[in-house]
């Protein structure tokens, strides 16, 4: 390894923590009324007890539902070795029936070390799965079958065979399965068909966004360092200090009720964090408040603010006047439409930016190319392009926003604009 | 159960070539058996348990009852195997359902049966306490309350057997064809009373000396085409005979059924078909057919067919009706409040303990019924009570690990309560409560946009409601790019429906929640019941 900087050390550790699920949502899985201890009892009494059930895990993407799965199967793989099976389906790939016999097929074989035909058919997969059931169930063999996106296995084909199939099986004394499906869709289990809907033990987990305090010892969590040998202990307690010093500074956390009021999922959380640990200066080694800044304005971007608070003088004109005549009620206006509105305004204003007709059609050009402007539909491409019909792709107010930020923005323009 | 067991007897003779090269290679995880469907076959003429013989006893029950196919054999296994516990308290008790049996004529349960289950829970000196913290106390309970357990006796559907029964009989008598359409909402009991019916049918046979029944089993939705079920139903008649590649096997089934047959002493041929609107295509060909093989002049099958639709046969099978040979109609209603109580204490009178409050099982009937009637249903809400009263009782548990069990550990009216919240309330109102904030002000918007005539707008018109709500309670609005992102995740959840158009501002959107859901939702800020009004 080498002379590595501590701080290097730090950033690479804090960093692969934040890309490991595992690590991030151990701690939510503590107290005995979490989400991961509700999922983990059920799927443990079917495991122990030998009865089916049935699950659904609905939340909005990005706040653990797949992540806290996988916690669970992996301790109870640990804590039941070889009676636990785990088959896995995923509605953007598998939603056609076919494909998704085939695909269970092929998995069962593969954790049963047979051998899979490809040429089987859909008959002969679905005795395959249904004897194998029995012989699983025979056996003690848990099966989990885990069915990412379960709405789209729900709106697919009119029939829904695969999923009565499943929850048929499970109303059956000869198997031992659980069945659990992972959704975004709230009304997932109203878009099953009523026979299906029957059969489903209508138990759903929801995945809610984390609470204040859930989000505080997470991040204390992510972002203290262990006290081990590998780093210096003098950097290790002088780091977790700052991290402390920062969290609890008010300008922090008003950054983070920013943040957390746009989006509030845990992933976009772990998003924000990476970008701040990221740009930690690795000369001083600690984090400061700066890098959440710029992390928090890298994440609220609003591109084409920026986009027009790039632009030059004679561009902003062409803006204004394309507004304007938006305002006019004039529905479509091309580009000789804006060049008289722009003459107009400068014989009543004598401004002194006014340029001739092929300036003006490069500026027209470039703002085409930012797209801040645009072709207003797509046939009449012969026409040449002064004489198509053009429109705005950006609202007044940001156009407003962006001229009011511009560097050096004519006070006129403004008035023009307000009108 | 029923699924599994039916797609083996008819396609043992078939498949059993193609299926082999699945299970040559397979390593025995069963215990000594080696094939599946020997072992399937060794199940169903032996009728006895199964090689683990070192699994400990409650596994043995699992596995002893996955092999049986008579019923009464439930109660005798599990007197069988836990000598101590169970002593079924109907053997010794006062009251015998038996007696109660007789008391209902027509299956319509008022006070009578009222107060003769509550004779039978006032003898409950008989019963022993229960001890939630017992792990095979509990797993006896939910076992007794799962819904793959079928009971001994199917009770509150005895009007509705009696008269398939007294059909299926009429026509083994008389050696005639016949067809019978059952139908009703999902779990009403319907295919548990197919398999009942199956028994008893073949009882009766064989008590009167008729020659037995053969019977095919057919679950229409593991078909992959709908004239596969010609196959099947031939497959079981002509056992051994090759398929004959040259005509359909449902021209031969029409050739065998026109045909005077030779052995006056031929078999009747009972044919359930399950879930029989999947064999509902645009022609109506194949239903229509099927019902057809009735009327042939020398068929021998009786047709019954299990499905949803009250109508269906009116609506898809209209020229029978011309042919006067519609088939009889038996509708399984849905359960009302007293039936599905009933059923419950049904189930958990076997036990040796009382684990559940009558109070609260009630309250389940009363919640259930009023929703849809499904059985179903009613068993999974009492098993997630059973599992919140397992939760409460583990949790204190960890506190004074030594204390006996001092009052009545049942599962009481809250529990019920919290279980039928979980079960029927929907997720949406505890989502947008905990939304963040700007997609908070987004649903209120879209709650105001949409609350006249109006069923969708552009993304542009809510961005302006939108700014307009921020811009009064002096909360920045966030830009075009951010508010179309929320949008998205909005219709993930299914709170919103954006429609799929190119631009991203030409996108529609509309609203999936009910506006009263949002209110309800909001109404504790007073930020937002003021938006909304």
């Amino acid at each position: 390894m080498g002379k590595e900087n501590p701080a290097e050390k730090a950033l690479n550790l804090i960093r692969g923590r934040l890309c490991d699920p595992t690590f991030v949502f151990r701690p939510l899985s503590g107290p005995p009324d979490s989400n991961y201890s509700k999922l983990k009892f059920i799927v443990s009494t079917s495991i122990t007890e030998g009865c089916n059930n049935s699950i659904l895990l609905l939340g909005p993407r990005g706040s653990g539902k797949a992540a806290v799965l996988d916690l669970v199967v992996g301790d109870l793989m640990e804590e039941y070795p070889d009676s636990v099976t785990l088959i896995r389906l995923n509605g953007l790939l598998h939603s056609e029936d076919n494909c998704a016999f085939k695909e269970i097929a092929r998995q069962l074989c593969m954790e049963h070390h047979l051998l899979f035909s490809k040429m089987a058919s859909f008959d002969e997969n679905s005795q395959f799965i249904i004897a194998m059931l029995r012989e699983c169930g025979l056996a003690h063999k848990t099966i989990i079958f885990v069915l990412d996106e379960f709405d789209m296995f729900a709106q697919a084909s009119g029939k829904q065979r695969l999923l009565y199939s499943l929850l048929d099986a499970m109303q059956s004394v000869t198997s031992q399965a659980v069945v659990v499906g992972i959704s975004s869709r709230l009304d997932a289990d109203q878009l099953l068909e009523k026979r299906v809907r029957s059969r489903f033990s209508h138990r759903k987990i929801l995945f809610l966004p984390p609470s204040r305090e859930e989000i505080d010892s997470l991040l204390e969590h992510l972002l203290s360092l262990p006290a081990d040998s590998s780093f210096p202990s003098g950097y290790v307690t002088q780091f977790n200090e700052k991290i402390k010093n920062i969290t609890s500074d008010t300008r922090f956390k008003d950054m983070l009720k920013t943040f957390l009021n746009a989006n509030s999922t845990v992933n976009s959380l772990l998003k924000f964090i990476f970008r701040a640990v990221s740009s930690m200066n690795l000369e001083s080694g600690l984090l400061s408040l700066e890098n959440f800044k710029t992390a928090l304005s890298s994440m609220l971007r609003q591109p084409k603010l920026e986009a027009v608070r790039d632009c030059s003088i004679l561009e902003l004109y062409l803006l204004v006047c394309m507004r304007r005549l938006e305002v006019k009620e004039q529905s479509s206006y091309n580009f000789i439409s804006v060049m008289k509105e722009y003459k107009t305004i400068h014989d009543s204003f004598q401004t002194s930016d006014f340029y001739a007709q092929n300036v003006c059609l490069r500026a027209f050009e470039h703002l085409r190319e930012r797209e801040v402007i645009c072709y207003a539909e797509n046939r009449g491409q012969s026409q040449a392009g002064e004489y198509r019909p053009m429109k705005l792709l950006i609202s007044a107010s940001e156009l407003h926003q962006g001229m009011r930020s511009h560097a050096c923005c004519p006070a006129i323009l403004l008035k023009l604009l307000d009108h | 159960m029923r699924l599994v067991l039916h797609l083996d007897s008819i396609s043992i003779s078939i498949s059993i070539s193609t299926s082999l090269f699945f299970f040559s290679t397979m390593p025995t995880i069963a215990g000594p058996s080696s094939s599946p469907h020997k072992h399937i076959v060794a199940a169903r003429s032996e009728n006895t348990g199964v090689s683990e013989v070192n699994t400990p006893r409650k596994r043995k029950l699992r596995s002893d009852s996955a092999a049986e196919v008579a019923s009464t054999a439930i109660v005798t296994e599990s007197s069988f195997a836990t000598p101590m516990k169970w002593k079924s308290p109907r053997r010794c008790a006062v009251s015998s359902p038996k007696a109660l049996k007789k008391e209902d004529s027509k299956g319509k349960l008022e006070s009578p049966v009222m107060s003769a289950v509550k004779d039978r829970f006032d003898c409950l000196d008989v019963k022993s306490k229960w001890n939630p913290r017992d792990d095979d106390q509990m797993r006896a309970v939910k076992e007794a309350l799962h819904v793959s357990k079928a009971p001994s006796t199917v009770v509150c559907r005895e009007d509705e057997q009696r008269r398939v029964l007294e059909f299926v009989k009429g026509c083994m008598e008389q050696k005639k064809a016949g067809s019978l359409y059952i139908c009703g909402c999902p779990g009403t009991g319907k295919s548990l009373s197919m398999e009942k019916i199956r028994q008893q049918a073949d009882d009766w046979a064989q008590q009167e000396g008729l020659p037995c029944l053969e019977t095919v089993s057919v679950n229409c939705t593991s078909l992959t085409k709908t004239t596969d079920i010609f196959s099947k139903i031939l497959g079981e008649s002509e056992t051994g005979k090759k398929v004959n590649g040259s005509s359909s096997p449902l021209q031969q089934l029409q050739v065998l059924f026109s045909q005077k047959q030779q052995s006056s002493s031929t078999k009747m041929m009972l044919i359930i078909a399950d879930e029989m609107d999947y064999l509902i295509t645009r022609d109506r060909g194949v239903l229509h057919e099927l019902f057809m093989l009735t009327t042939l002049p020398f068929s021998r099958c009786i047709l019954i067919g299990v499905a949803n639709a009250i109508d269906l046969a009116d609506r898809f099978l209209p020229k029978l009706k011309s042919l006067n040979c519609k088939p009889l109609v038996v509708t399984f209603r849905a359960y009302s409040m007293e039936q599905i109580l009933r059923i419950l204490q049904e189930r958990l009178v076997e036990l040796p303990y009382v684990a559940f409050q009558s109070k609260a099982l009630e309250l389940c009937a009363r919640k259930v019924s009023a929703a849809s009637g499904d059985m179903r249903k009613a068993l999974s809400v009492c098993r997630s009570a059973l599992e919140i009263l397992e939760t409460e009782v583990k949790g204190s548990t960890d506190q004074e690990p030594q204390s006996p069990v001092t009052e009545d550990q049942v599962v009481k009216m809250d529990h019920m309560v919290a279980a039928l919240s979980k079960t029927f309330k929907s997720p949406v109102v505890d989502t947008i409560q905990s939304l963040p904030q700007h997609q908070q002000i987004i649903v209120c918007s879209a709650a105001k946009a949409f609350r006249g005539s109006k069923k969708d707008r552009s993304i542009a018109e809510l961005n302006k409601l939108y700014t307009e709500i921020c811009k009064s309670s002096m909360i920045t609005p966030a830009g075009i790019t951010e508010f179309t992102n929320m949008c998205t995740v909005l219709n993930d959840q299914g709170i919103l429906k954006l429609s799929n158009a190119r631009d991203d501002k030409l996108k529609r959107v509309s609203l999936r929640v009910d506006e009263a859901d949002i209110t309800f939702a909001l109404k504790e800020i007073r930020f937002f019941r003021n938006c909304l009004l």
